[in-house]
């Protein structure tokens, strides 16, 4: 009784810190929405400050994703990529760069968990590609960039981001790896198969919930990597998250319902795949930590 | 066809020596029990001879060919692990049709064997079901299922039944039993349960550190022990084992400890004495009635359904454990001494009146009770009772 009571407010307890969260994660989501919807007078309307418009309007949408003749003429703007473009270019370079990564980082993590082709040490190291701060190498970076002439190219990107993803496409593929007893595979070399086809057809379709996580968790960083992006491209790669920067104008500031209107185009198409996936997400994500 | 010679066959890993120097011949059609404690290596030389892990040294010989490094699939062998080792995103079915698919046998052929074998294991309801939703005992079966259809010359297991539940356990056992009458196969089967051991088993290879301790068919192993490690090992509950010293006296040999002595058989009268461990098992310790006694307390009464267990303190560093046929009184008050089976016997086994008082109760020790049934001396009183170097 006072057990099942205990509980209960655990619950409520839980779920309360939960809601105030939620809330605090999704006021920023909500704001862009609220501003991509807000006329132009209502951009910076501080005192009260315009939660909803209570004359929501397409425009922003309509001048950021329609109007793309015409744009670069709009009196707010300096210089502008079409975010068609900007789009496409985003969805190559990420996807390309993701998969690339995914399947690699998934191959050479099962030579890790099956034959430790890396030490702890050289997997720890592998890490460092990713933790060195990207403002460190960009530098030099550009430099040979420029000399191997990868500036401002989709391959140029697709390998910056393939490398610097590499680390937790291993790290965490390795872990799903891990999880899939050895038996397993053993069971099926008995049977006769080779070592491609276990990998293929045994041990990569197991963990194919954490790879769709794995996928999607690099994705969002590609997707939304800027820095290098903004620096390693000049105006003919251009993704997304560089276009979003560009809405501002020298006389006029921050065009934020027009930026807010892009940025709905840039979020929520991973928030759209995550509900899709969210069953390998939960799984993905989890794995490891359920005792089956 | 599959006869099996290890030749010295020795494998390490770095520092650690898991398999030292094993000789053994497994014959064709055998069923051959590995047993030991975890860690004796038992695991680590079926192991090697599925091809998993490489001898270190030594030789594994099938069928008069060196097979060292032939890879598992090569090797016409059957596995069946602990875990089931299902592939967890196939079918039953699928799983099942794995190997003669990996053999390129035609969908048509394979499908057929699938049912086949699928009847013989009773998972035929099973088969367009996910492992996950099989229960253990359904797994194990699919797991037999998908070996047996590769027809293998030899089976190995390894530690099949250790992660079911006890009645699965027994009802799994008697299906081994069954496959292995039917094939006539050479089975290699790695338990630490020395009870499936004992069960299974035509002949028993206990290991411990490595090494191969004992061989033998499984009576063998129980009534001829041939160290502490192995009559503490097989039997459930475990042979008693009492530190003391062999004395000589006038009738031949005497056990002697602190708290008790008794008088050894005849067959005995020719052992070396010092210091020797005496084992019995619980099922020949008797309660008698004459001296010299000594105090003893009943720590637990174990019923356990047909037998029930008495652990009691004597002194030693262990309980006695006693299965005695008359288990009435061990927790009550006295009973009459006249209803304890009087047994005249060079021990002269008895137990006073005033003896099953519990909680202490004085008892004389009765080692080997040469009359195990009533009225019938024993064929061999002898085998009921291990002298040994102690330790």
């Amino acid at each position: 009784m006072t057990k099942s009571r205990k509980h209960l407010a655990f619950n409520v307890f839980r779920y309360a810190v939960l809601t105030v969260w939620l809330a605090i994660v999704a006021f920023p989501l909500f704001w862009i929405v609220a501003t991509s919807f807000k006329p132009d007078h209502e951009w910076f309307a501080w005192r009260p400050p315009v939660y909803w418009s209570e004359t929501p309007t397409w425009d922003n949408y309509l001048n950021v994703w329609t109007t793309f003749a015409s744009y670069a003429d709009t009196q707010y703007v300096q210089s502008l990529q079409k975010p068609w473009i900007a789009l496409r270019n985003s969805l190559v370079i990420s996807l390309l760069a993701t998969s690339l990564a995914v399947v690699s980082g998934a191959i050479i993590a099962y030579g890790v968990s099956r034959y430790r082709i890396l030490s702890e040490g050289r997997m720890f190291q592998l890490l460092v590609l990713r933790m060195v701060p990207p403002i460190v190498i960009v530098a030099p970076l550009s430099l040979y960039y420029a000399a191997l002439n990868l500036l401002d190219t989709i391959t140029g990107l697709v390998l910056i981001y393939y490398i610097t993803s590499i680390p937790y496409a291993v790290w965490m593929s390795k872990s799903f790896i891990d999880e899939v007893p050895l038996e397993v595979e053993q069971a099926a070399e008995v049977l006769g198969a080779n070592r491609w086809r276990i990998i293929f057809e045994i041990v990569l379709p197991v963990v194919h919930s954490g790879l769709v996580a794995t996928f999607l968790f690099i994705l969002i960083l590609t997707w939304s990597e800027y820095l290098l992006a903004l620096i390693l491209s000049k105006s003919e790669v251009v993704t997304l998250p560089v276009e979003l920067s560009k809405y501002q104008g020298s006389s006029e500031g921050r065009v934020y319902g027009r930026q807010a209107a892009l940025a709905v185009g840039i979020t929520f198409p991973l928030i759209i795949i995550g509900l899709f996936i969210r069953k390998h997400l939960a799984r993905g994500f989890s794995f490891g930590m359920v005792k089956r | 066809m599959a006869k099996i010679e290890l030749n010295t066959l020795k494998k390490s890993f770095g520092q650690v020596v898991a398999v030292k120097q094993l000789d053994l011949v497994i014959e064709d059609g055998e069923f051959l029990v590995l047993v030991g404690p975890s860690g004796c290596g038992k695991t680590t030389t079926l192991r090697m001879i599925a091809g998993f892990e490489d001898p270190t040294d030594g030789s594994i010989v099938m069928n008069g060919k060196i097979v060292n490094d032939l890879p598992p699939g090569e090797r016409n062998l059957g596995m069946v692990f602990q875990s089931h080792a299902l592939f967890p995103h196939k079918t039953v079915a699928e799983n099942i049709e794995f190997g003669p698919r990996m053999k390129k046998v035609p969908a048509e052929e394979r499908r057929k064997r699938v049912r086949e074998v699928a009847e013989m294991v009773r998972v035929t309801h099973l088969l367009g079901k996910l492992p996950a939703e099989c229960s253990g005992g359904e797994a194990q079966r699919v797991a037999l299922a998908r070996t047996l259809i590769t027809n293998p010359d030899t089976y190995l297991l390894d530690e099949p039944l250790s992660s079911l539940d006890a009645k699965l356990r027994r009802e799994l056992r008697a299906e081994a039993d069954r496959v292995h009458q039917e094939l006539k196969k050479t089975f290699v089967y790695v338990t630490h349960d020395q009870e499936e051991a004992m069960t299974l088993a035509d002949r028993i290879v206990v290991m411990n550190r490595g090494e191969i301790v004992q061989q033998g068919s499984p009576m063998e192993i129980y009534n001829n022990p041939n160290s502490y490690f192995i009559a503490d090992f097989f039997g459930s509950p475990s042979m008693n084992l009492i530190a003391g010293e062999i004395e000589a006296s006038d009738d031949g040999r005497r056990f002697v400890n602190s708290t008790f002595s008794a008088q050894l058989p005849a067959s005995y009268s020719a052992i070396q004495t010092g210091a020797a461990t005496l084992g019995i098992r619980p099922e020949h310790v008797r309660v008698g009635s004459n001296t010299p006694t000594f105090a003893t307390q009943v720590r637990l009464v174990e019923p356990m359904g047909k037998e029930t267990l008495i652990y009691i303190n004597y002194g030693g560093e262990r309980d006695l454990i006693l299965s005695p046929r008359q288990t009435q009184g061990w927790r009550m008050a006295p009973k009459s001494a006249s209803s304890c089976p009087q047994r005249k016997s060079c021990f002269s086994p008895q137990m006073g009146r005033e003896s099953l008082r519990y909680p202490t109760n004085r008892l004389n020790f009765a080692p080997p009770d040469p009359y195990p049934l009533d009225g019938a001396p024993a064929a061999s009183s002898s085998s009921q009772i291990r002298c040994g170097s102690a330790g």
